[in-house]
This record gives structure tokens, sequence and C-alpha cells, in this order.
């Protein structure tokens, strides 16, 4: 081995520490990498449209709110159509209402006020309330969870 | 043989004892005195949680009934979940108080600036253990807290959305948020704390001592003098506890029904400021979105606030003065939030 005597010598105090160290951090990232994974909600299974009753259910006029996946959604029935809004307030995502009396849709936390269809008028919220695609099979409301 | 004789054979009894016995605290040190009373509440918190882990069921549709059956059923339920509760409002503001002095006082100024950061840390986990707390009972009240509470992580600069996600464990409150809270409340966060607690005291006796000499006005021995006068205050603050938990009523509210809308209702008193600020800005500041613009401030005060003791060397004038500024501003905004 003559022809290695010219390397330099690495104290055995070192290599052992580089040794130690790097099995460390070699187990923290793979116990780590799958912790961070697992932290990382799965996204909402149902991708499809969601049954919320029979039309019927739902007069001219009236504002109900329903539930699609957990999530508070409104059903707007006017003469001409049935539309759906989230009923999450566009400001801080508190749960809105629609006040009869004074004919609109009102966040209760921080002051928000919106139309009948949606739209920001007054108060904190930045954007009209997310409207939702809703279909009609032989009398039944279909609600879409997104978009 | 003597137990500290015993005891000096085996864990070096004599050296512990010599840190107590050879310190002296101002006789007017509120800092100690309300470290001790926050560490004190803090005791009771842990005491009265595990008492309540035992009836409680973390999940969404049994959470809300579960804790009425605490307080209605279970023997003296009632007097665990008040003072659970009430500790709870105490333990946050000893806790700011505490805070408070050690700004005014400058006490945070070398060589105690790794006490302050630690300090600092014990703020943020002791405010997200009532806010966690606050969401457990799964009530109306505790389902519009959790929404706007969470919703605030989505403006966190660089990991708001992921941090968004991962606190309601999903896209939305759901089940899963309280789940979350839960697992964070009772085990995640009193972990985290147990070793900053356990940090922030080492740090106060690694310290060099204090020479009487070096500190202005009258002092005492830390042993027995200050144990003393602290244990009166504990005393004291037990029968406040019990007081408030046996003659004042803290309503848990309804159930949780996401189709309601949401109370109005205030948010716990610590976050009022929050809740007029919020209440009042503009959509729009310096090109920001109002909650972006004031989760980033928030951010920036935070980061100032874990360096001060680099950034004020001394503990000056100013820092006390600021922090007179900073508690008025922040009671007139509550008092806003409530007329």
């Amino acid at each position: 081995m003559s022809d290695n005597d010219d390397r330099k010598e690495v104290p055995r105090r070192d290599f052992l520490n580089v040794a130690i160290g790097g099995s460390a951090a070699a187990l923290a990232v793979a116990g780590g990498y799958p912790v961070v994974r697992y932290l990382e909600p799965p996204p909402s299974q149902s991708k499809g449209a969601v049954r919320v009753g029979e039309l019927d259910k739902f007069p001219v006029g009236s504002v109900r709110t329903v539930l699609v996946n957990e999530r508070p959604v409104l059903i707007v029935r006017s003469a001409q159509e049935v539309r759906a809004f989230s009923a999450v307030c566009s400001h801080l995502q508190c749960v809105v209402a629609y006040s009869p009396e004074r004919k609109q849709i009102e966040c209760p936390c921080h002051g928000g006020v919106y139309s009948i269809d949606g739209r920001n008028l007054a108060g904190p919220p930045p954007r009209p309330l997310e409207e939702l695609a809703v279909t009609i099979d032989e009398g039944v409301l279909l609600v879409s969870p997104t978009g | 043989m003597s137990v500290p004789r015993w005891l000096a054979d085996r864990i070096g009894w004599t050296g512990v004892e010599a840190s107590l016995t050879g310190r002296v605290v101002s006789r007017h040190g509120f800092v100690f005195y309300l470290g001790g009373i926050t560490l004190f509440l803090l005791l009771v918190q842990v005491a009265s949680g595990i008492l309540l882990t035992l009836y409680y069921q973390p999940d969404a549709a049994l959470a809300h009934a579960s804790v009425e059956r605490i307080v209605g059923e279970v023997s003296y339920g009632d007097l665990v979940h008040g003072v659970h509760v009430w500790a709870a409002d105490l333990f946050v503001a000893s806790l700011l108080l505490h805070l408070f002095t050690v700004v005014v006082r400058g006490s945070f100024r070398s060589p105690q600036e790794l006490s302050w950061v630690s300090g600092i840390f014990l703020l943020v986990l002791g405010i997200v253990q009532a806010f966690t707390g606050a969401v457990l009972p799964w009530s109306e009240r505790a389902y519009t807290q959790a929404r706007i509470g969470s919703e605030f992580a989505r403006f966190v600069p660089f990991i708001g959305g992921w941090l968004h996600r991962f606190m309601r464990g999903g896209e939305d409150v759901t089940a899963n948020t309280l789940a979350h809270a839960f697992g964070f409340h009772v085990a995640v966060l009193p972990a985290a704390a147990t070793m900053v607690v356990a940090a922030h005291l080492f740090l106060l006796t690694r310290r060099p001592p204090r020479k009487a000499e070096t500190l202005s006005g009258p002092t005492i021995p830390l042993y027995p003098d200050f144990f003393v006068r602290l244990s009166i205050a504990m005393t004291g603050v037990t029968v406040v506890v019990l007081s408030l938990a046996i003659f004042v009523e803290r309503p848990i509210g309804p159930p949780a029904d996401p189709r309601l809308p949401s109370l109005g209702a205030l948010p716990p008193w610590y976050f009022l400021p929050v809740h007029t600020i919020v209440r009042a800005a503009p959509k729009e500041l310096l090109g920001f979105d109002g909650p972006s613009f004031l989760v980033g401030a928030a951010s920036v005060i935070g980061v100032v606030m874990l360096a001060l003791p680099f950034i004020d060397r001394r503990g000056s004038r100013l820092t006390a003065w600021l922090a007179w500024v900073a508690l008025l501003a922040l009671i007139f905004l509550s008092i806003r939030a409530i007329t």
C-alpha cells in the first residue's frame, strides 16, 4: 500500500463524529419525511354532486341553509331559477345567513353584507360568496361541492 | 444518615441547596411573583385538564354532550370544569402581566436573553393552548372561533396555505378540526410547554447569582423568605380560582350547528383588540388585503419581540415607555370591542 502513504490521516474521533452525526441525520430524515407527509390532510373524497333534497322542499322565494359534505350552503330559489352559494363569508369564513326582513345575506361576525345573488355589498368581505353548480335530476336538487 | 446527606451522595443536593439559599431577589420583584403564579396556574391546568379527559369525548357528535355531562352529572364536575375554564383565563392574564413587568423592568437584558426567548415561546404556546381548549366543547361559539381562528392561518407568510389545511385537518372546519384541536391541546402543546418551561426554569438557576448590591431597593433571600411570600400569593390565587369556579358560571352554550349563522359573539377577552381591528380595518392596506396586512404586521411584531434583548441590549426607558403605550392601546381596543 505504498501508493496510499501520502494520504491525509483522519483522526479517529473526527471520523466517529461524522459517522454518528451522519447516521443521526439519515435517521431523522427517514423518520421525519413520513411524519411531515402524514401531517398534510388528504383531499376530501367526494367530488361529485351531493343530493340536498327534493325541489319541493325549497319553495319559490325561499332561502335555506343545507349541509353539503359538512359545509353550509345557501339554496336561493327565485321564480326563475335555483342557485346555490357557499354560506361561508369571504372575509374570515363565518357562516352567513339570509335576513328576510332586510332581504339580504348577512355575516354576524364582522358585519359583512351580501345581496341575494351573493355580491358583497358592504362591510369587510373582499369577494362575493362562492357560487356552486346546481343540477336538478327528476325533481331532486343536487349541488356540486366545488364551483 | 440524614435525608440531605443521603441526597447529597446521590444527586449533589448541596449544590441544589446552595443555588437556592445563596440568592436574593428584590423585595418588590413582581417579575418573580408573576412568574411563580403563572407556573402555579399551569399546574392547576394540568391537574384539572387530566381530570376532564376522563369524561370528555373528542368526537364532533359527542363532545358537546360529554362536556354537558361533566358539568351536569359527574360529581364535582362543575367545579373541575369551572376551575379549568377560569384558571385558563387567569393563566393567560398572568402570562401577559409577567411579560409586561419583564419589559417595563428591562429584565430581558443580558445575560437573560435565553430566558426571554423561551418566555416568548411560552406565551405563544399558552395562547394557542387557550384557543384550542376553547374549541373542545364544540359549541356554536367554539365552532365559530375555530372557523375564524384557523382562517387567520391562511394569511401567514410563506406557509399559510399548508398551516391553514393543517389546522383544520382538511379544507373546511369539520370533525377533523376538533380531533386536531384535541390532539394539540392534550398532547402536542403540553409536551412542548413542559420542555420550554423546564428550560425557562433551568436558565434561572444557571445564570450567575445576583449580589444584593447590584439590585436596587430592598432585597430578601430567595429561600425561605421569597418562597414563603410566593406560597401566600398562591393561596390567594387558589381562593380566587375556586371562588370564580363556584360562584360564576361559565355556560357552555348550544352545540355547534354549521347550518346556523355564526354567533356574532365576541372572541375570548385576550383577542378583543384583534376583533376591534378586524372589524374596523379597511379591505386594503398598503396594497395588501386587510387580513394579510394584519397577520403580516403581527408576524413582524412577533419577530421584533423575540429579538428584543438583541435590539435593546440595556433595557432602555424607550422600551418601557412603548410597553405602557401598547398596554393602554390594547385596553382601549378591548373596550371598543365591547361597547
